[in-house]
């Protein structure tokens, strides 16, 4: 499987967000505010947490 | 405190002993769950689960046992265990060898071990519902 970086990180983030919409919250309307709010969580904090460690050395 | 269970519990659920129900939880992906009369849930939990871990498998992930002197390995060891018949199943078949060389082999076992991780939190919330912590 030949996807990138990204995609494979929006993959990631859209199963943890659905799994934990469904664990914590019980309503529909609950459930959707939950994903969206973890999905780009996930997505917008490592994106920022990348840019946030550009400026260090590798190794 | 709500009624352990709830009304939605099957037969089979009402019968069987808490730890049988969490191994059975342990064992396949949403099946607590199922067995508790959560179909929905159990469904979309079996899915996620089954989701990550193929695409763990797929991305050249690594089902990782403990490694003497490496302590990290352990807990590595435990998450991918927590995927259940999975696990054993993909280590049946030689699946989850991972090959360190692939481009998707950190990506992998990322996938391969958030999957075992949400199935043990399944387990715990098996036993929320069971016990009556959780009344839904």
């Amino acid at each position: 499987m030949t996807l990138d970086h990204l995609t494979l990180m929006g993959l990631d983030a859209l199963l943890i967000a659905v799994f934990f919409s469904f664990l914590w919250k019980r309503d529909r309307r609950e459930r959707w505010h939950h994903f969206w709010k973890v999905f780009a969580a996930l997505l917008v904090g490592a994106v920022a947490l990348g840019w946030l460690m550009y400026p260090f050395p590798r190794g | 405190m709500p009624e352990a269970g709830g009304p939605r519990e099957t037969r089979l659920a009402q019968r069987l002993p808490l730890p049988v129900l969490m191994l059975l939880a342990w064992l396949v992906p949403g099946l607590g769950h199922l067995l508790l009369g959560r179909r929905l849930r159990a469904a979309v939990f079996c899915v996620v689960i089954l989701v990550g871990f193929v695409v763990g498998l797929v991305l050249d992930g690594e089902l990782m046992l403990p490694h003497a002197g490496d302590p990290l390995s352990y807990l590595a060891a435990i998450a991918n265990i927590g995927n259940g018949v999975l696990f054993f199943v993909a280590r049946h078949f030689d699946l989850g060898q991972g090959a360190v060389t692939a481009p998707g082999y950190e990506f992998g076992n990322t996938f391969l071990l958030t999957a075992g991780m949400m199935n043990l939190l399944l387990v715990l919330d098996t036993h929320d519902i069971a016990v009556g912590k959780k009344d839904w």
